[in-house]
């Protein structure tokens, strides 16, 4: 998948420089050959096509609109403009809360994730028996369906489940995890950092990646672990943290089913883990405000785009690529 | 999953047996210590506990069950309660298993088809516009589905959808993004001599596909219906919009209903919510080993994707 996102890059940019090249090829008149072919190609592809503007365009254009009014779906809308961007991001106190909620989540969580992720890989790529073992026992719980997870969940965070006996070993009594408004947000990330393994994975074979030269060059200069970690290991998979840092983020801004299973009522005790898409759910779902569930929907799009955007700028600084001549 | 090649130098043949670890020749970096033994014990050990928990409680007692006192490791063995999980819930668990059977084969069947169409000519066939359309492929991928979701929903009510699988089977069918992209990158990869050559003996576009680009695409699309079917099977906001009737729920929404029918003094059959967890899990970990050859094959390693 990384090296798909890669790719992805790489094909705009391969089609913008055959552009910006202006080595445009005058038009030329297509054979009748070719016109068949472009008939077919076209032919191939509308399975996309009409999905594209079926399921994808129109609802697109057809939602703006709808942000747009004030609408229940049983009575025709009435166009009210810019008022729910306007009551969302003024006269809302949820909406904030749940965009507050949504941030802390995704700074949270995929930080933490990836920081265990990068531990347990970096571990695992050294010479250990059972290797197989200790990966399979990790990865294991991304395979567990969100639904099955939050159902186990619901139970490890009990007041007198596994979390808080282990936490009991150490004299910590533990908070009622998912009904204390301080603690339900932790909790939320708990559940994340269990699915810690799906990084692993991909980080242990970036690791697996990097020339064993460096680290014997590294060894002869009389670089320790530590150093050789920091120095060789961490820059060259800069660029799978960070495939798993833009994934990470947009997965965890769009955490619906979690918040929707384990806090009750929706958005738990206070509104303390209302979440951007449980709020837009609730919205649209139980009260059928479809004007202002769009205009949130927006919102988040909005946030999204902004984060990969940051991330991105951010990521020249940090992120190695072998390929970058500099 | 990346299959760890070892680190060690080979040792030499005539002196040392062949699989043994060389430690005087590993790199200090790659040496593991009693620490990395005991923090990997310790994080396995940890990241195993729900599951231990799950099937602690899976086989718990009615009457434990009743007063919520489960113990970690398993100290009761109700297997009938893998039975009763059918028959004592009130719900129709069968058929929610069977929903979710026939969503998840259906969606995948339906990705399958059509990325492969269109990945196919967005990798061989020339058009003017080819370009311009893969451009739009590529931006497509970053748009949530959130914002279409509401013009959807009112889309597939407005079609009488609501209560019918065909919401969430449907779409499969017109292709996805991110598939159409897969397909296209694993088709580019390989040669086009062979569909030249078929072109030349007089093979038509459709013919190329059908007999000589669909046969070589089996490991990607592999990979997709893989994909596709841990997403619909684990799929949880699909359904909680469009079916509200027991009989048409999967699975995934099934378990939920079923830890919220009974009454506010009532616990849930926590026992039975866990066989139920039980079952929703096993199929994706069994499709995951089996299939695990072709993610690895196509550098995806994401089962991930269906937890999301």
């Amino acid at each position: 998948m990384a090296v798909d996102l890669g790719e992805a890059l790489g094909t705009v940019r391969a089609t913008r420089s055959h552009r910006a090249g202006g080595r445009r090829v005058p038009r030329q008149k297509l054979t009748r050959r070719r016109k068949v072919e472009a008939r077919w190609f076209w032919l191939f592809i509308s399975p996309w096509l009409i999905g594209f503007v079926g399921f994808l365009l129109g609802p697109m254009v057809a939602s703006v609109y709808i942000s747009l009014t004030e609408w229940d779906s049983f009575t025709p809308p009435t166009f009210v403009g810019g008022d729910n961007y306007v009551r969302a991001l003024t006269e809302d106190p949820v909406f904030w809360q749940a965009l507050r909620n949504t941030f802390f989540y995704a700074l949270v969580s995929v930080p933490v994730g990836l920081v265990i992720g990068v531990w347990l890989a970096n571990l695992l790529n050294k010479q250990v028996r059972g290797r197989k073992l200790f990966r399979t026992m990790i990865y294991l719980p991304t395979l567990v369906p969100m639904v099955a997870t939050a159902m186990v969940f619901k139970m490890v965070l009990a007041p007198s489940g596994p979390l808080n006996d282990l936490l009991g070993l150490v004299g910590i009594t533990g908070p009622n995890w998912l009904l204390d408004p301080t603690w339900v947000k932790p909790a939320l990330v708990v559940l994340s950092a269990w699915g810690a393994g799906g990084a692993t994975v991909l980080l242990l074979s970036a690791m697996n990646g990097v020339p064993k030269e460096f680290y014997e060059a590294a060894e002869i200069d009389g670089a320790g672990p530590v150093r050789q970690f920091w120095s060789i290991t961490f820059p060259q998979i800069t660029p799978i943290i960070f495939f798993n840092l833009i994934m990470g983020l947009i997965g965890a801004f769009q955490v619906f089913g979690q918040v929707y299973i384990l806090t009750k009522p929706v958005g738990g005790p206070d509104n303390a883990s209302m979440m951007m898409v449980p709020l837009l759910f609730r919205e649209a779902f139980s009260f059928y405000q479809f004007g202002y569930a769009s205009a949130i929907a927006w919102l988040l799009f909005v946030v999204i785009i902004a984060f990969t955007i940051v991330a991105f700028r951010t990521s020249r600084r940090w992120v190695f690529y072998e390929t970058e001549v500099r | 999953m990346a299959v760890a090649t070892p680190i060690t130098p080979a040792p030499p043949p005539a002196t040392r047996p062949r699989h043994e670890h060389t430690p005087a020749r590993t790199l200090k970096a790659f040496r593991a210590s009693p620490a990395t033994y005991a923090v990997l014990l310790v994080v396995s050990a940890v990241f195993f506990v729900p599951f231990v928990l799950m099937v602690s409680i899976a086989l718990a007692t009615d009457a434990t069950s009743a007063t919520n006192m489960f113990t970690i490791i398993p100290t009761e063995w109700e297997w009938s309660n893998f039975a009763d999980v059918f028959t004592a819930t009130g719900l129709p668990v069968g058929r929610f298993v069977l929903n979710s059977v026939v969503i998840a084969t259906l969606s995948a069947v339906g990705q399958v088809l059509s990325s492969s169409l269109v990945g196919y000519a967005f990798a061989r066939l020339r058009a003017p516009g080819k370009n311009l359309m893969f451009m739009v492929v590529l931006a497509t991928m970053m748009i949530p589905a959130q914002i279409t979701m509401i013009p959807q929903f009112l889309l597939f009510k407005e079609l009488g959808w609501v209560n019918t699988f065909l919401p969430l089977i449907v779409p499969n069918f017109f292709s996805n993004a991110f598939n159409v992209f897969l397909v296209r990158q694993f088709v580019s990869r390989v040669s086009g001599e062979l569909d030249e050559a078929a072109q030349v003996d007089g093979l038509g576009y459709f013919g190329i596909y059908r007999r000589i680009v669909l046969p070589m695409m089996w490991p990607i699309l592999t990979a997709i219906a893989i994909f596709t079917l841990t997403a619909a099977w684990g799929d949880f906001m699909g359904p909680l919009i469009y079916l509200n009737q027991e009989d048409t729920m999967p699975l995934a929404l099934g378990l939920q209903f079923m830890t919220s029918t009974s009454n506010a003094m009532q616990l849930p059959p926590w026992n039975l919510v866990m066989v139920g967890s039980i079952l929703l899990t096993v199929p994706m970990i069994a499709v995951y080993y089996a299939g695990q050859k072709y993610l690895y094959e196509m550098n995806l390693s994401g089962g991930s994707a269906g937890v999301k």
